[in-house]
């Protein structure tokens, strides 16, 4: 009986929390977990939506197939052009994103200034507002016609790859407003590391060259790697994303399926990222 | 002979006695590279440059949409317009149905955002201190909310909602807010989590010794110390909220008083007329202006809490 108390004791005491965490358990079945599941099932359905309820028919893997062998408009045409670009455009932003941090981190004069500028592209790039700085030639470089270098890019490379280069120093300047929410996360990410660190090296005799490659770079890891997840996910959630475009509320079916196909490359891109920072990490951990 | 020459190389630089060459380059490239004016000024050509690119649209949207007549026809008037015209603001004023649209945008965000704050702050606390079944599983699954595009679950998410009649009401906007899900929920998940998992622990081992259950503990000692997390994620919450123009679109089919990220989309300007044409990107700047105006504000004002809320969620010390 006394033993039965005291486990009844530690059991509620160990999950008494449990009602803290309830309401977002609760929410990720109903908001994320039942439409991700009721999603793949519509993909392999023809779904009909009727005055009295909704139907759906079994079709297998028509969407897929056709999507992938024979009307591949919808994904070659317009998603593989759009994947290089991102292949480009995720370094640019985080390496980017990495400067600007590690800059805005020192002391200098005018910092607050800097800092505060430096959040202003998560308010006017997030919306619609930018597609209107955008229709207006807000987002190109003016260099790139000054030296004409586009007909050089266009000359020397390849077709297939020349497009994607060029479109992406034309919208660099939309590449840099959004890079708004990297920047703060790295700003975060660098003040976890701690002064005492680059005390103790300092004394060692390190230079600051030194230090960046073994103390700042290693340290700020786990967020460049957070970043990137960050920076894949929005890109792929972009507005003017072929893609997403085509998501409507007109065609249940094939529209799911085309999402999933897309959704299984965007793991896919996670998985590579992953896969190279455990490769990076396991290598800077031999040579510590 | 190696020792030698690293005691030479050891040997401190006596000021008084340094020449003129390596006085410069003191001056120039520091005692350490971080302090030398020449790092400094690469620093400040960067930083200015990417501050002129950020501050640009701005400067941008406000000169556009006071240039009259007079100043767009005008070849000479690049930025500064010669007069101001307030025709362009209060036409897109009328446009956007600004007092409506102003009201729905501000409720929905501010509605979303604070259940956001409190739900996510919960979630984020229990990863952070609480043991609960499946601990690891359940990270996962955040982790794996943080990563799938809305598009994925939309369609399904159209289905239901309308199974139970929230097809053009707010609802979609609000509810999963108060779970600690909706627009971006598992990034303010993971932020409350990162923030409260660095807290000392002998905070909450103080007031539980006093007999505080762990609900007290949460809501009386930490989330009121939570004060740098909350204003982050208040503003993510509400400016993403706010500029959210794509649920809105997807949920509210043939709802009247629509947001004004919406509304932005809507409101065509009238290019049948030379005018029209004339004034089309004046307008459009108008009406960016007023849609990008409320949060710009509410940053200016919360700017110096939020970039200090910034640092202090990744701190250590």
């Amino acid at each position: 009986m006394n033993a039965w108390i005291r486990m009844k004791n530690t059991l509620s005491h160990r999950y008494e929390g449990i009602f803290l965490i309830l309401p977002w358990i609760v929410g990720f079945l109903l908001f994320v977990s039942f439409p991700l599941v009721y999603s793949l099932f519509m993909s392999f359905h023809s779904v009909r939506i009727t005055g009295t309820g909704i139907t759906n028919t079994f079709v297998g893997l028509k969407y897929y197939h056709s999507i992938l062998f024979e009307d591949g408009s919808a994904l070659y045409d317009s998603l593989l052009p759009f994947l290089r670009q991102v292949l480009f455009m995720i370094p640019i932003i985080v390496i980017f994103s990495f400067m600007i941090a590690i800059m805005l981190n020192q002391r200098f004069w005018g910092r607050s200034f800097f800092r505060a500028v430096f959040f202003l592209p998560v308010i006017f790039s997030s919306g619609n507002v930018i597609d209107r700085f955008l229709s207006q030639g807000r987002g190109q470089l003016g260099f790139l016609e000054q030296f004409s270098l586009s007909t050089a890019i266009a000359q020397y490379l390849p077709a297939s790859w020349a497009t994607p280069i060029l479109s992406v120093l034309n919208s660099f300047v939309l590449i840099l407003w959004y890079s708004g929410v990297q920047i703060l996360l790295f700003l975060a990410g660098r003040q976890t590391i701690s002064a005492s660190v680059y005390e103790a090296a300092r004394i060692d005799g390190a230079n600051p060259w030194e230090m960046f490659w073994k103390i700042t770079l290693p340290g700020m890891m786990p967020f460049v790697l957070l970043n990137t997840i960050y920076t894949v996910v929005d890109l792929f959630t972009f507005p003017g994303n072929p893609i997403l475009a085509a998501v409507n509320p007109t065609q249940y079916g094939p529209t799911s399926a085309l999402i999933w196909i897309y959704f299984l490359i965007i793991l896919f891109f996670l998985g590579v990222v992953f896969l190279l920072f455990a490769k990076a990490s396991r290598s800077t951990a031999q040579t510590r | 002979m190696g020792k030698v020459i690293n005691a030479l190389r050891n040997k401190p630089i006596r000021p008084m006695l340094m020449g003129t060459g390596e006085r410069i380059r003191l001056i120039l490239f520091g005692k350490e590279a971080d302090k030398g004016l020449l790092f400094r000024l690469f620093l400040y050509v960067i930083l200015i440059e990417t501050a002129y690119l950020y501050l640009n649209p701005i400067l941008y949207m406000v000169t556009t949409m006071v240039k009259g007549l007079q100043d767009l026809l005008d070849p000479s008037v690049n930025w500064i317009p010669r007069s101001l015209y307030w025709g362009h603001l209060s036409k897109a004023w009328t446009l956007l149905r600004y007092p409506v649209s102003f009201s729905v945008s501000f409720g929905l965000s501010i509605v979303a955002s604070l259940f956001q704050l409190v739900a996510c702050a919960m979630a984020g606390y229990a990863f952070a201190r609480v043991a609960f079944p499946f601990k690891r599983f359940w990270f996962a699954c955040l982790i794996f909310t943080f990563v799938i595009p809305p598009q994925v679950t939309v369609l399904p998410l159209i289905l239901m909602y309308r199974e139970v009649g929230w097809v053009d009401t707010y609802y979609p906007m609000i509810v999963p807010a108060l779970f600690g899900h909706g627009l971006k929920g598992a990034l303010y998940v993971i932020i409350y989590r990162q923030f409260f998992s660095i807290l000392p622990k002998e905070l909450e081992e103080a007031a539980k010794i006093d007999g505080a259950s762990l609900y007290r503990v949460f809501f009386k000692v930490m989330l009121p110390i939570a004060t740098p997390a909350i204003v982050v994620v208040f503003l993510f919450s509400f400016v993403w909220n706010w500029n959210d123009s794509y649920y809105p679109m997807m949920f509210l089919f043939k709802m009247q008083d629509v947001p004004l990220s919406i509304a932005l989309t809507k409101a065509t300007a009238d290019l049948s007329t030379e005018e029209g044409q004339l004034f089309a990107k004046s307008l459009d700047m108008a009406k960016s202006f007023l849609a990008v105006m409320p949060p710009l504000i509410l940053y200016l004002f919360s700017q110096r809490w939020f970039v200090e809320g910034v640092e202090r969620t990744g701190l250590v010390e």
